[in-house]
Parts: structure tokens; sequence; C-alpha cells
């Protein structure tokens, strides 16, 4: 329903309504500290890939989002709007308008954020503006899809159980025939494992050969561990639709089956946003707090080589790397040591990119924008920045701990025709394991069984 | 002195202060009455950090212009910031020099100091001024407020600058200026984007918990693990 600037649209009313109910304090400062002193704008991908266009900067963006909270929050704001810019919405139109901003110009890589000296944090808010459009059933069509899928079958991307179990028991086939050892399982809903291992759908759905790089390393390091048949998705895109219900009962379901299964730990596969909806921002959005500990599989994957649960050959990957951090690893939840000590042992070649760490640029995919086709003109012109960034570093082969990486790297190396490749950590590390005196026992001793059971047949 | 300049040294600045401590009053009250935001989730990170460090390395910021690339690569712009509130400072303290202390503003070293810090402050004011009209970035942010607050500052750095020396010989325009600016100045900051560093305190702690017990602050910028071939 639309409206005139006379009277307010029922869904403008309800999101300037919801507003008050999602602002916390942090988010209060963030909305008025802001002095408009424009250091944050070449932080910005999309302002560097632009250049003369202001409606790019972060300032500006949080701008469209700050005027609103300055009219109906903030008492300057009720008495002087003009003076302070402050604003309303009052039509449909208006609120397309914002979709496109906090959808369509920001990642929420937060990478404005850590340079505002002021400390604003415009990807938490731009994220409570998101949920606020939701919340009115504004949003781009392809979040919308995903959101409903997370809701209604459990995951994402879709993935139904029979699908899921089916992929799990071709994946543990794969393995007895590379380990040569018949009896070799991927475990699904074993009680009281030391690891409950979760999963993004996309390795189900596209990447099934990343299951079975994790289920090798599990096998090699002799892991009791299983892969739970329910709330395996990790994914989370209650971070990406600013829906903290959907994030709380998606992170619920993970915790409420490792607590189901008696895990004494929950290992999150490689995924960036995976990560830090279930390890970081799960319990917040599900108000629970979690009695297990939980970690990242680089963190997992790194103690077994350094632990000599397993041993790895980095001869094995010959070429030349380079690692890209993903923004929900590096400056959400500070995880850029552990993958490069990790891809140090695993690859001969390893070249840092700059900037890096918690100053590195987005893949451009971030913050659910693979999912925005509507987006993708803009998201891939943006993604020159990146584009610069790998090129200068020489290497051949992009390592992100992310499959949403993965997939916004592949689409720009594509555009760009950087020739490059990509990979995840686990791939890696499965390459370079040292299992063939691990795989010729296991000939030698299935042999021998198969000689016993032969010779009893006769 | 007059008694129009003796009551624009002393009552209305007191008037001036206390309604700007009223104001500043309600604003923290205004914004405790937000609920905090609860963090659940378990520290992250390497563990050489934690909420508190990540709090102190926060506010310290403010005097490492290496540590964020936003003033790592502008130089010139974290100096403008350095001289423009070093100017704030010395223009509050002048305004409390000349009614209180006037003794020390027989020192011309100590007059020169004051006049040297606020008149940098003027020439970076009126650089910003121009920066926030000609940069199409600046400009389509800018509030009124901003320009306002800007040519405000501004304005009162070079009434500071021309009052430093306590001199009424040549008539007490200069100083009714510079006292009445002051206190429109006071009673007007607490209604602008001057009062921002009311709630820098709050932003950088806020975030500088959150990072930290995330372990992202301290921001690390090691070299790689392995040099490249």
């Amino acid at each position: 329903m639309s409206s005139t600037k006379n009277e307010r649209s029922y869904k403008a009313q309800k999101v300037l309504d919801r507003m008050g109910q999602k602002l916390n304090r942090q988010m209060v400062g963030s909305l008025t500290a802001c002095v408009h002193c424009g250091m944050c704008t070449d932080s910005c991908h999309y302002v560097l890939a632009n250049p003369g266009d202001p409606t790019f900067a972060p300032a500006y963006k949080a701008d469209k989002i700050r005027k609103l909270f300055k009219r109906h929050y903030d008492w300057t704001g009720k008495v002087f709007p003009k003076w302070v810019k402050a604003g309303s919405v009052y039509t449909d139109e208006e609120l397309q308008e914002l979709k496109d901003i906090v959808f369509g110009k920001c990642t929420n890589c937060r990478r404005c954020t850590v340079n505002c000296p002021m400390g604003v944090d415009l990807a938490t808010f731009n994220r409570m503006a998101r949920g606020l459009l939701c919340y009115v059933g504004i949003m781009p069509e392809g979040v919308e899809y995903v959101a409903k899928e997370q809701w209604e079958i459990g995951n994402q991307m879709g993935v139904l159980k029979e699908d899921y179990i089916e992929t799990i028991e071709w994946q543990e086939e794969e393995l007895q025939s590379e380990m040569e050892d018949p009896t070799a399982k991927i475990p699904i809903d074993k009680p009281d494992s030391n690891i409950v291992y979760v999963i993004n759908p996309r390795e189900i759905k596209h990447d099934p050969r990343s299951v079975l790089d994790a289920a090798k390393i599990f096998y090699a390091a002799g892991e009791d561990y299983t892969m739970p048949s329910e709330g395996w998705d990790m994914t989370n895109f209650g971070l990406f639709n600013g829906d903290d219900d959907l994030g709380g009962a998606v992170a619920g379901r993970v915790y409420d089956k490792v607590e189901e299964l008696n895990g004494k730990k929950l290992v999150i596969s490689e995924c960036g946003h995976g990560y830090r909806s279930t390890r970081c921002e799960g319990p917040n959005w599900a108000k629970k707090d979690i009695t297990f500990e939980a970690e990242s599989s680089v963190i997992t994957m790194l103690k077994y080589i350094k632990e000599g649960k397993i041993k790895v050959d980095k001869s094995k990957n010959p070429g030349s790397y380079t690692f890209h951090d993903s923004c929900n690893n590096a400056r959400s939840c500070g995880l850029t040591e552990e993958p490069r000590e990790l891809l140090s042992l695993v690859v001969e070649d390893f070249r840092e990119m700059y900037p890096n760490r918690a100053e590195n640029y987005c893949c451009t995919g971030g913050g659910g924008a693979m999912s925005m086709a509507e987006y993708r003109p803009s998201r891939l012109k943006s993604a020159k920045i990146k584009a610069d960034q790998l090129t200068a570093t020489g290497a051949k082969t992009v390592v992100t701990s992310c499959h949403n990486c993965v997939d916004g790297l592949t689409d720009l190396i594509g555009h760009y025709k950087l020739g490059m490749d990509v990979t995840q950590l686990v791939n890696l590390v499965a390459n370079a394991l040292v299992i063939d005196d691990i795989v010729d026992e296991n000939k030698k001793k299935y042999a021998e069984k198969e000689e016993v059971s032969s010779g009893a047949a006769q | 002195m007059s008694n129009l300049l003796h009551f624009s040294e002393h009552t209305l600045q007191e008037v001036a202060l206390v309604l700007m401590a009223t104001v500043y009053f309600l604003r923290i009250k205004w914004f405790l009455k937000w609920p905090l935001g609860k963090e659940r989730q378990p520290a992250t990170g390497l563990g050489d950090t934690n909420p508190k460090k990540g709090a102190r390395y926060s506010f310290g910021l403010i005097a490492k212009p290496w540590a964020m690339e936003s003033t790592r690569s502008k130089p010139f712009m974290y100096a403008q910031f350095v001289v423009f509130h070093l100017g704030v400072v010395a223009s509050i303290t002048l305004s409390f020099i000349i009614p209180y202390g006037p003794g020390l503003l027989m020192s011309s070293t100590f007059v020169s100091v004051i006049q040297v810090l606020v008149g940098a402050a003027f020439i970076v004011g009126v650089m910003r001024i121009i920066r926030r009209i000609s940069n199409p970035y600046i400009r389509a942010i800018s509030s009124p407020d901003d320009h306002f607050s800007l040519i405000l500052l501004t304005s009162w750095f070079a009434f500071a600058f021309l009052a430093a020396p306590n001199d009424i010989s040549g008539g007490e325009g200069v100083m009714l200026t510079y006292f009445i600016l002051t206190a429109f100045f006071l009673m007007y900051v607490p209604f602008s984007k001057i009062s921002h560093y009311l709630y820098y305190p709050f932003t950088r702690t806020y975030l500088g918990r959150h990072f930290g017990r995330r372990g992202v602050f301290p921001i690390r910028r090691k070299p790689a693990y392995q040099v490249s071939k």
C-alpha cells in the first residue's frame, strides 16, 4: 500500500514502530555520535570502485537510517529536524529506496567500523535496518527465498533430510574407497561424541568434496565425531536479513542438537558468516548461553597437526597461494592468525595479500549479496578492488575459509578474467595428508581378512 | 571594565555553563535509558585479548594515527584533527583565565602559546569549511548544523586569538564578542554535533569491549607466516 506525504503507509509506520523495539544503547551511540568527518569514506570498496559518487559513502548510507532515528527517537531531530537532517518515511517507495541502500550498497563488512575515529558501527545498524524492512516484507527476492527455506526446511538451500543423509552416505563410500577401509564411517547422530561437526548446505548441494575432505581428516586423526541429522546447517540468514528471530531459531537448532547428542564440542566448518552466526551472534539471538565448546574447523585442523594427530606434506600442494580473510571471520571473530598458520603448514608458497586480516577488503559477496541477483552488476563493479588485490599477489590460487567468499571470489575472478583458482583450507589439508601408511595398513589388514574368510569358506 | 563586559565574563558564562551541564545531564540520562545489548558469546580470538584490553585499545586509537588505515593514510587530516581540538582546549581555557586568572596573561610567552594554538585552529577551521563545501563526499553528508558548528568554532577561534592579550585599551568590542560567542557556544553545543565528545567514551568503550571479546582489537598487522618465494 502506498500513500502520500500527508499520511504514512502501513509498512512505513510499522518500520518506525519496530525501530524503537530494536534499538539498544550500542546502536543509539553509533546513531548519535557521527560527526560527518568523512574519514570512513575511503574504507568502503563501493566508494573506491565508484569514484565521485557520494551516495556510496558509508556516512551517506548511514544517514539514510540515521535520519529516521533522529526524527522519531532523538529529541534534537524532533525539535529541529531540518537543522540536523532528520527525516521520516511515508511511502512504500521510500522503503524500497532504503532497501536498495541497506541491501544493495553495503555488504555489512565492517571495514568502515574499524576505520571510524568515533567508533560508529554502521554495519550493526545497517543490519537492524535490513531487519526492519524484512519485517514488513521489503527485501530482495533472493533473501526472502533463502530465509523462507531456512525457516521452513531448516537449512538455507532447502536440502531435504533424505538428500543430506544420502550425500553423507555417498561421501562415506568415497571415504571407504580412498582409505581402503570398508568400515570407515561418517557417523550420523552418534551420541556422546567428542565433536559434533556442522556444515554449510552448499557443501551438500554443490561441494560434497569438502565433506569428504573433512571426513578424511577426522579419519586420519582418529577423531570420535558425528554429524547431526538435524540442526546441521551452521549458516544463518538471520545475520543477513537482520531477523534476530530467524537467527535465534537457526542457531538454536544447532545448539539443541549438540545438547541432545551430548556432544563435547561443536566444530563449525569453514564459513565466515556461519562461524560468526553460530559461534558469536547465535547465543545473543537465541538468548541462550551455550554450555559446550565451539570452534572453527580451522582451529581443529591446526590442533591436529600441532598435536601430531595428523601428518601433512606441503609439497603435495604445489603452486602459489594467497589468503583472503572473510570479513566475518577477521573483523567480527578475530580469526586471522590460525588460518595463516595452517596454510603455511600445508603449502610451500604462501603470498600475503595487502591489506589483510581485519583490514582486508570484502570479497563483495558478503552480507548475503550472492543471493541478491538484482545488485550483481553493482557488486561486480565494486569487486574491482578485490580483483586488484588478488592480482597484486601474483598467486595462482586464493584460499579462503568461507563458502560465501568462495562464491564471491569465483564470480569476480571469472568477471575480471584473473585465471585464479579458489579453494578452502579443508581441501588443502586433506590433499596434504600423509596417509599412505594408513592406507597401506588398511589394504594389508583387509586383504588378510579376505584371505581368512575365503579360506574359511573353502 | 564596563558592567556589560563584567557581566559577559562572569554571570553570562556561569548561566551558560549551568544550562550546558543541565542539557548534558538530560542527554546522558536519555542515552542511558536505552537497554544495553547483552553479549553472550564465549570469548573468541587468539586469547591474548579481552573486553578490557579491547576497550583500552579502542580509546587509545585517538593517539595512534598509525593504528587505523583511515588516519594512517591521511596524516594531514589527523594533524588537522589534533590542531583543531587543541585550539578548542586553548580557547575554553582562555575563557576561564581571563575572568579568574588574568595574571597568567601578563606573560607574553603564555599569550603567544594560546595565540599559536587558536590561530592554528582557526586556519584549520577555514580549511575544514572549504573542505565541507568543496568536497562532494563531505558536502553530501553535511547538515546545516555541521556547517554552522564549524563556522561558529572558527569564528570563536579568531576572537580568542584577538582576546588572548586581555587588552581593552583599544575598546571592549573584541572581548565582548569573544565572551558572548563563548556563552552562545556553551549553550548551543549540547544541541549540536559538537557534543559528540559526550558519546565518544561510550561508543569507543562499547566497540572496544565488543571487539576485544572477539579477539579483533588490538588489530594485528603482522607479516605473513611465510615469506613468499
